[in-house]
């Protein structure tokens, strides 16, 4: 009797994404995916298929469109109104807030982000911390973004060089690390030595903080003991002092050449990291490239230095995504915001950006002319690198999270890149479709 | 000039005969192994298409991995994508796999269909066949794969390519012709060809397969064969010319009753033909050269008018047409009125002979009873006669 095989199948939870071009290392190369809504995964294809004989409920075809992993941006203060350091006296507000900026920044491509917040009073810190650590958890694809972790700028960074945080609150930690528990709060650290962000007792992720400041750098060992990483930012270190803090953990380097000592030719700064550090791999760094804090071709020649530590962040304000006009900043300040540039109200003073990170890829493409793979992982591998979470976030490879964009790339004639986003996938299911007014979160 | 050649190895198959099944060993001819796997491509389509496979009626199709199939799936994929064709109803059976390796491997015959075939088309997972060389106990591995080809009803059509020493599936020289499913030793030769699979480093090579028999192969309803490459060309020489023999193992494909090679140009070097050596360069001469052309376009185009006209038409109707055949032979004859042999006197009919009326001897002589001679109790008694007629009655002999 031949075999005969039932046509109803029960509903896997499987889609495979065919057609499409995918980011592999420094290539882009044809071939299919297959993710799981129901575990957010991506999936080994061929032992679904031979040991499970798993077929997908849905075949799309991207017709040759980019699938990459979900941008993930690791300096942002808020978007759409909501700002991360604002306290209500509700603080159900806040999360609702915190909610709603999720399911709107999906749509802009950020899947995982770290919610950063300049120098605060203790105070702040200790009220918003808690609604601020990694969020995915219950891998609910329908909150729409998801917090990898709190990035604290400050308040342990250098006078001289603190942008728009306000002085007031900006402190030295002469007692080390018991000065920085205090601030953050005891409980904000977790109790059991990690490698990764964010585990169960912590929801810091990044610590920016000055290493020339009186005791930070002897806190930096501790700190990355605690599975946190250490950036270096808003400083006035040396090349050798820079170098100092990479020898016991920095990892990071915030916004590169904002808020730091220039390049000199025999005080290299910060910068001279990327040339050469002693002992250890060189850092990771964030680079705004909104076409206002950075010259475009600084922006080329840090990448040509070190492109594997090179990481796009938007260092974006509340103002992303609204309207132009004048708003209320942070310490009483108002700001102006034109396009992607936000200034202090009356004054030329940048007060961070209005950029989104898309925004700030493209220009980094058109500035630079890069491959599509090398463009991408600036914004993909290379933070969750960073991160320690790489296999897990920013990668198409099998077990990974399901978080993907399906892009749209457009090579203008007079040299201007970009990207456009078409599909967003969390945890495996769509989230946003671009060609679909009506569907989304 | 493009040559399309189609000979016919044996002259017994009547282009007309196409649905009685025995004919030849069709060797079709293509210019180079692109043309050679599209044309294969194209046949395996049209003989799932005219079989026309449902839910509990698949086509079970036998299936091989390397080099010159690959352009057999890659042509099946792109008809597939263009929804010429679906392998929805088709029930797979792989010929080998290596032993030891996992099945996830790069270079592991299930990462080789799944990477070429089934990860593009629509074959239902459940109805794929691949031999497991990771199994607990190989030799029953091997018993079950030959009983699911059973279970199946079968393999419709098992397509296969050869090995540069005449080998089809991992049946190398030597293995017995009526072989099946078991577990081998590959061959050094293999092992070597096999290593740039695997970095050139012999040691990482698995040294053994399960592999489909001989036999098994030759159960299958039909045999199509892909033969391209001068490196084959010996082989093909060896398999098609030669006898059958076990150190050229797809020799066999002489005894199938339905068998096709599509070989390309360069595997033909070798070939006799019948004997008709065909050049690529037009060293023959010109005249010649265009006599045979000629003849063979003839044959090709008469192949051609008859659509596929080998195309083996499905096990069902030749059953039908047997049966109806049988049925013919069984019922009674019903005689035919033979008057040429009817007599011209009518009426005449043998006397019969007349009965002997019996009578006792003495009724007839005067006679004294038998006395003083000492027969007393032995009386004899008349017995009672009777003609032969009643006792023996010839016309029921």
């Amino acid at each position: 009797m031949p075999m005969a095989v039932s046509p109803e199948r029960p509903r896997t939870g499987v889609t495979r994404l065919t057609g499409g071009r995918l980011v592999s290392g420094d290539k882009l190369v044809e071939g299919d995916l297959w993710i799981s809504s129901v575990t957010g995964h991506i999936l080994r294809s061929q032992e679904v298929f031979y040991e499970h004989h798993v077929i997908p409920d849905e075949v799309i075809d991207l017709k040759g469109k980019i699938l990459c992993p979900g941008f993930i941006d690791v300096q942002f203060n808020g978007a759409f109104g909501f700002d991360f350091s604002s306290v209500p006296a509700d603080m159900n507000e806040y999360q609702k807030g915190l909610h709603r900026l999720n399911k709107r920044l999906v749509r802009t491509g950020v899947t995982s982000y770290l919610p950063t917040l300049p120098s605060q009073k203790a105070e702040v810190y200790n009220k918003v911390l808690k609604y601020l650590g990694p969020s995915g958890r219950p891998r609910n694809a329908l909150e729409g973004s998801e917090s990898l972790g709190a990035h604290c700028e400050g308040p342990f960074i250098s006078p001289t060089k603190n942008g728009i945080h306000s002085l007031q609150v900006l402190q030295e930690a002469p007692s080390g690390f018991a000065d920085m528990e205090v601030v953050y709060g005891v409980e904000n650290f977790g109790s059991m030595e990690s490698e990764l962000p964010g585990n169960a007792g912590s929801p810091i992720s990044m610590i920016t903080a000055a290493p020339e400041v009186p005791g930070v750098s002897a806190c930096i060992p501790e700190i990355s003991r605690r599975g946190i990483r250490f950036a270096i930012g808003h400083t006035e270190a040396t090349y050798e002092e820079a170098s100092e803090a990479i020898q016991r953990g920095a990892t990071m380097i915030t916004h590169l050449f904002n808020a730091m000592r220039p390049l000199h030719h025999r005080n290299p700064g910060v910068f001279g990291v990327l040339g050469k550090t002693e002992g250890r791999d060189r850092p990771y760094y964030g680079v705004i490239s909104d076409g206002i804090h950075l010259h475009p071709t600084t922006v080329k020649i840090a990448h040509n230095a070190h492109p594997d530590g090179f990481i796009l962040v938007t260092d974006a304000m509340k103002t992303v995504g609204l309207p132009d006009g004048v708003y209320d900043g942070m310490n009483g300040d108002r700001w102006e915001k034109k396009g992607p540039l936000l200034t202090r109200e009356g004054s030329d003073t940048i007060a961070g950006s209005s950029a989104t990170l898309i925004e700030c890829l493209n220009n980094f493409w058109s500035w630079s002319h890069a491959s599509i793979p090398q463009v991408l992982r600036s914004v993909t591998s290379t933070p969750a690198e960073m991160l320690g979470l790489q296999g897990v976030k920013g990668s198409l490879e099998a077990d990974a999270d399901a978080d993907l964009l399906v892009l749209d790339a457009v090579e203008g004639e007079d040299g201007q890149r970009g990207f456009k986003v078409e599909q967003v996938y969390k945890f495996g299911t769509l989230v946003h479709d671009a060609s679909n007014e009506t569907f989304g979160l | 000039m493009m040559l399309r050649l189609s000979i016919q190895l044996c002259s017994c198959m009547r282009w007309d005969q196409q649905i009685v099944p025995g004919g030849a060993v069709r060797l079709v001819i293509r210019e180079d192994k692109h043309t050679a796997a599209r044309y294969i491509a194209d046949y395996i389509i049209e003989r799932i298409k005219s079989f026309a496979p449902g839910p509990g009626k698949p086509f079970v199709l036998g299936l091989p991995t390397g080099s010159s199939p690959e352009g057999v799936y890659k042509n099946l994929v792109a008809a597939h994508k263009k929804g010429e064709i679906s392998f929805r109803d088709v029930v797979t059976f792989n010929m080998d796999e290596y032993v030891g390796i996992p099945r996830e491997h790069p270079e592991s015959y299930h990462s080789f269909m799944y990477q070429n075939f089934f990860s593009h088309v629509d074959v239902d997972p459940a109805n794929i066949n691949i031999l497991n060389g990771n199994a607990e106990d190989l030799e029953e591995e091997c018993i079950a794969y030959e009983e699911k080809i059973k279970r199946a009803g079968g393999i419709e059509l098992f397509l296969g390519g050869i090995g540069p020493d005449g080998h089809i599936a991992f049946n190398e020289p030597g293995s017995s012709l009526r072989s099946r499913t078991r577990v081998k030793t590959l061959a050094y030769d293999t092992i070597i060809a096999n290593s740039r699979f695997f970095g050139n480093d012999l040691s990482k090579v698995p040294k053994m397969a399960l592999t489909v028999g001989v036999e098994t192969v030759m159960d299958a309803r039909e045999v199509v064969v892909i033969i391209t490459g001068p490196h084959k060309a010996l082989a093909l020489q060896k398999c098609i010319e030669g006898g059958v023999n076990h150190m050229w193992t797809l020799s066999s494909l002489q005894w199938h009753p339905h068998a096709m090679i599509v070989v390309d140009e360069d595997a033909t070097l070798e070939l006799q033909v019948k004997t008709v050596k065909v050049s690529l360069c037009s060293q023959a001469s010109p005249t010649a050269f265009a006599h045979l052309a000629q003849y063979f376009k003839s044959i090709e185009q008469v192949a051609s008018s008859q659509g596929f006209g080998q195309a083996l038409a499905s096990e069902e109707f030749v059953l039908r047409k047997r049966d109806s055949v049988l049925e013919k032979l069984d019922s009674p004859k019903i005689p035919t009125a033979k008057t040429f042999l009817a007599p011209t006197k009518p009426g005449l009919s043998g006397q019969i002979t007349p009965d002997l009326i019996p009578d006792s001897m003495h009724e007839r002589v005067e006679g004294q009873p038998a006395k003083g001679l000492g027969l007393d109790g032995l009386e004899t008694k008349e017995l009672p006669l009777s003609g032969m007629h009643h006792r023996v009655d010839s016309a029921a002999a």
